[in-house]
């Protein structure tokens, strides 16, 4: 199976460990390939130079922030569809509202049990495969 | 905070054997089994370092279990091996008369040793266990890297036939 | 807030490493963060950018601690993070208690998770927690803050605006040209007042503004960005949309290495060193069975292969040193917390805090700095009225130096106190002679005095002699590290502390010597020369054995002695002349066998602990051997001498 055919998920947090424990949680699902961005930048400009299949995007982050993120890559015509797993902290119900409204498809409160966000995944991957 | 993840049902433990005794040290703790090459001496340090080793690429302390416990000296032979431990930041080897095995034992198995027993070994012991009518004696590794003072001879840590 | 799902310790256990070592980051971070922030204590100004850093640093280290499940970390990471929200909110001005309560946080947190890693008993927080939610809930909302932006950009007229817009593209980040390097490279010529993602016909753009002084020509030397650029005209200046005060975090085109995986490149380097010289060893042998232009030929190899290897090592050096800032921040800390335990003012001053160390020395000299710096505080300053009385300034100085000086480095750890009150050390001592025939003290003989293990125990003496407890701790650590520890003290004036460490620590030239078969090593640099000496030339004087040297009497040590060996009873002896004038020593062994370079493997562990040995090393051979301390040598040999005179 060459890459080309595997699911490109981006990981997008500023903390190396939250990236690490991501990925490693879902390793399991398979004909995945995931690649991770440091910033809101960084995670804008991978996504400006090919398309993902799934983004996990943690909210607080320096730079620019989560939801300015979700913002610009929902206006991109590409990516109005590509499912968007935010990451935020408790206590902030407004943020997370916010994020929704913004074009997040769920969000997922730190901290979060690996195999809730296996699920979640593999849930919004298997949605996204049967939309196309 | 409660664990939802529950307690080992069977922990790894290396066994060995010093003076015709079985005993056994937790496998989380052994990085390897090695032949004893040369050890070099360390001038005035206590009776039981019998010197360093070098294994690895780094040089470790090489403590003669028999000198710990208040056995006598054996010179080596081709059984002896060094049970080369990591606890607490440390590495060091431990010298024994030979060492082969692997086994599990559920936690249940180590009996708490008889209090005459327990009285004369300090705190090296942490229990007893039967294997196949061999008796263990499971030791705390922690105790006996201790810098204390070793064992007089004549109060060695197994006085039970086995 | 407690969790009652903990995630399962052998899935978490993968992460344990990168979870210490990112909180490290960031909590170096708050530290320094916290520092700067105190000259904000009541004042009507906030530093908006140091606050969003510091709430930005307990919202990750909240985050990373819940997702290992250390909730303990986790709660008090929250409190501090929602101290932080409401003063960088301005709804709050930040309060002494506020601070305090803010520097008390953040030792418990350091406590919580270190001993989470050394699986130690974790200290409790409920205490720091209330104290914290009090603060919060006592805030004096009547004065709301303006925002401040310390150290204005005081040179704003040499600096001028740029907007640089950098398109990604596949050919750009394949040739290592992406948004992260361009804005590290751009970080190194000015600052970066803000980054906006754009879309620009279509595609996506990241216009950056950056205000520097670079010329036309630094600029030019950006060319292979490939960035389009102009200059942003007075007029439209842009004001900073992320604040530039604070510690400002550089954006760094470095990689993050395993200090782990740095050890075992050195030890890579180290073998072949050793490698090496069992190479030339065994060229020397077959030199008679090859031409001498096949000889001449094998020795330009072979040299060649020498002088690459000594750059590979030295660059690896290289990667492993980091800037000594890193301990003295920590430094500033302490001192904040000692001067106020002892209510005494005191200013530290700091220089040379960019003079690189060994990443391997920074963890060592911790706590020797902490006690030569703890014990000036305590002892060598005196209280405001003594100061004051003595027509001192009321603050007390604590200076901490650092610089290089050949293959050194030296840190001096210095006060402007009441200095070493020698009578009083003397008194402890009195079979010491600490005055030389003019009267003047010597320094030596008072460290080693201060130093001696077991004095440090007498508590009442240690305040009269103004010297504290720990030194022995100190000495230790020092020669632990193969380094020199010298004092100088003026009484009424002050006490330096001078630190002489070698930079490259690992590898370093060897004497090799035997002594009853055993072999052993000594640090070249410990050794002033070579001497031989013949079987009757030895005499004894009082119990101790000398001979003549260069028209001096040169006083003996046998390393069989010292060491419990048996004593070289027939043919000639070799010493080492150790120190200089009247304080030379020479060491007898049995042999001199040659001058090596070894590779320093420490003996770390307790077990090897014992004086005379500082280090092994191994020759090739797999066989270990020992590297001599010979201070400690010297010093224990007094004892053994002295025992042995009784006989």
């Amino acid at each position: 199976m060459s890459a080309e055919n595997k699911r490109r998920i981006l990981i997008v947090d500023d903390s190396r460990t939250m990236r690490r424990m991501v990925a490693t949680s879902l390793s399991n699902i398979g004909e995945c390939r995931f690649e991770e961005a440091a910033n809101g930048l960084e995670a804008i400009e991978r996504l400006v130079l090919g398309p993902a299949d799934l983004m996990i995007l943690d909210l607080n982050m320096p730079e620019l922030h989560g939801i300015e993120v979700l913002k610009f890559v929902r206006a991109r015509p590409m990516y109005q569809s590509m499912p968007v797993i935010v990451l935020t902290t408790k206590g902030e119900e407004s943020v997370q509202r916010e994020a929704m409204a913004a074009g997040a498809s769920l969000y997922l409160t730190k901290p979060f049990s690996a195999i809730e966000l296996e699920a979640k995944v593999r849930g919004l991957l298997a949605e996204a495969g049967d939309k196309a | 905070m409660s664990t939802t993840s529950p307690a080992p049902t069977s922990e790894e433990f290396v066994l060995f054997e010093l003076v015709n005794t079985h005993y056994a040290v937790r496998s989380a703790f052994v990085r390897r089994l090695e032949m004893l090459e040369s050890v070099t001496p360390v001038p005035n340090a206590t009776e039981s370092l019998e010197g360093v080793v070098l294994s690895r690429g780094r040089i470790i302390p090489a403590v003669n279990l028999r000198v710990r416990f208040g056995f006598p000296k054996i010179p080596y032979d081709i059984r002896t091996r060094l049970i080369v431990v990591e606890a607490d930041n440390r590495t060091v080897g431990l010298i024994v008369d030979a060492a082969r095995e692997f086994t599990s034992l559920p936690p249940a198995e180590i009996q708490q040793a008889p209090q005459a027993i327990a009285n004369l070994n300090g705190d090296y012991l942490e229990g007893i266990a039967t294997i196949s009518g061999r008796m263990i004696l499971v030791l705390r590794l922690d105790e006996i890297l201790k810098i204390a003072d070793d064992l007089p001879a004549g109060n060695p840590v197994s006085t039970i036939e086995s | 807030m407690a969790d009652l799902n903990q995630p399962p310790d052998d899935f978490v256990n993968q992460f344990l490493d990168d979870y210490f070592a990112e909180c490290e980051e960031h909590l170096a971070v708050v530290r320094a963060g916290l520092l700067n922030l105190e000259r904000f204590v009541d004042s009507s100004i906030a530093d908006t950018a140091q606050l969003d850093e510091l709430f930005r640093s307990f919202h990750t280290i909240k985050g990373i601690s819940g997702m290992v499940g250390l909730s303990p970390a986790e709660q008090l990471a929250h409190e501090m993070e929602g101290y932080l929200r409401v003063l960088r909110q301005g709804e709050a001005l930040l309060s002494k208690e506020g601070f305090d309560s803010l520097i008390e946080g953040t030792k418990v947190l350091e406590e919580v998770i270190n001993a989470h890693k050394t699986h130690a008993p974790a200290p409790a927080i409920e205490r720091t927690i209330e104290i914290l939610r009090e603060v919060v809930a006592g805030k004096d909302t009547s004065v709301t803050p303006a925002k401040g932006q310390p150290e204005q950009t005081q040179k704003t007229e040499d600096k001028k605006q740029w907007r640089f817009l950098f398109a990604p593209s596949q050919a750009r980040s394949e040739a290592g040209i992406n948004v992260n390097t361009v804005r590290a490279r751009l970080q190194s010529i000015g600052d970066i007042l803000s980054t906006t993602p754009l879309v620009h016909d279509g595609d996506v753009l990241f216009e950056l503004i950056v205000s520097t002084s670079a010329s036309e020509s630094e600029l030019d030397a950006l060319k292979d960005l490939e960035l389009t650029s102009e200059p942003i005209e007075p007029e439209e200046k842009v004001e900073p949309i992320t604040p530039t005060s604070g510690t400002s975090q550089t954006i760094s085109t470095s990689v993050r290495v395993d200090l782990v995986r740095l050890d075992q490149l050195m030890l890579l380097v180290g073998e072949l060193v050793v490698t090496r010289a069992r190479l030339e060893k065994n060229l020397k042998s077959i030199r008679t069975s090859v031409t001498p232009v096949q000889w001449r030929q094998l020795q330009e190899v072979h040299v060649a292969f020498g002088k690459q290897l000594r750059d590979l090592r030295n660059d690896v050096m290289r990667v492993r040193m980091v800037p000594i800032a890193e301990v003295f921040d920590r430094m500033r800390f302490v001192v904040r917390d000692i001067s106020r335990e002892t209510r005494k003012q005191v200013i530290l001053e700091l220089s040379g805090q960019e003079t690189e160390i060994d990443k391997f020395l920074v963890e060592r000299l911790m706590d020797p700095l902490l006690h030569l710096v703890r014990n000036s505080i305590s002892h060598g300053i005196e209280s405001e009225e003594q100061r004051i009385a003595a027509g001192k300034p009321a603050e007390g100085h604590i200076y901490l130096r650092a610089t290089t000086a050949g293959e050194l480095v030296v840190i001096e750890v210095g006060d402007d106190g009441r200095g070493i009150d020698v009578k009083s050390v003397a008194a402890q001592a009195p079979e010491v002679a600490l005055w030389d025939d003019e009267g003047r003290i010597d320094f030596d003989r008072l460290l080693e005095t201060i130093s001696a293990p077991g004095l440090s125990t007498r508590d009442h003496a240690d305040r009269a002699s103004g010297r504290g407890v720990g030194m022995d701790v100190v000495a230790r650590a020092i020669s632990d590290l193969d380094g020199s520890l010298s004092v100088f003290t003026e009484a009424g004036k002050g006490t330096t502390f001078r630190i002489e460490l070698p930079l490259t620590l690992a590898i370093t030239d060897a004497l090799i010597a035997t002594a009853d078969a055993q072999t052993f090593a000594i640090h070249r640099s410990a050794v002033q020369e070579v001497i031989e000496i013949e079987p009757g030339s030895i005499k004894v004087l009082e119990n101790n054995e000398i001979i003549l040297h260069r028209d001096e009497v040169l006083p003996l040590v046998r390393l069989s002695r010292v060491f419990n060996l048996k004593d070289k009873k027939e043919g000639s002896l070799h010493a080492f002349v150790i120190g200089t004038g009247n304080r030379a020593t020479g060491l007898v062994v049995d042999k001199v066998l040659g001058l090596r370079e070894v590779v320093v493997r420490s003996l770390s562990d307790p077990l090897t602990d014992v004086p005379g040995v500082g280090g092994a090393t191994e020759l090739g051979d797999g066989r270990p051997i020992l590297i001599l301390d010979v201070m400690e040598i010297l010093n224990a040999s007094r004892h053994v001498y002295a025992s042995q005179q009784s006989h």
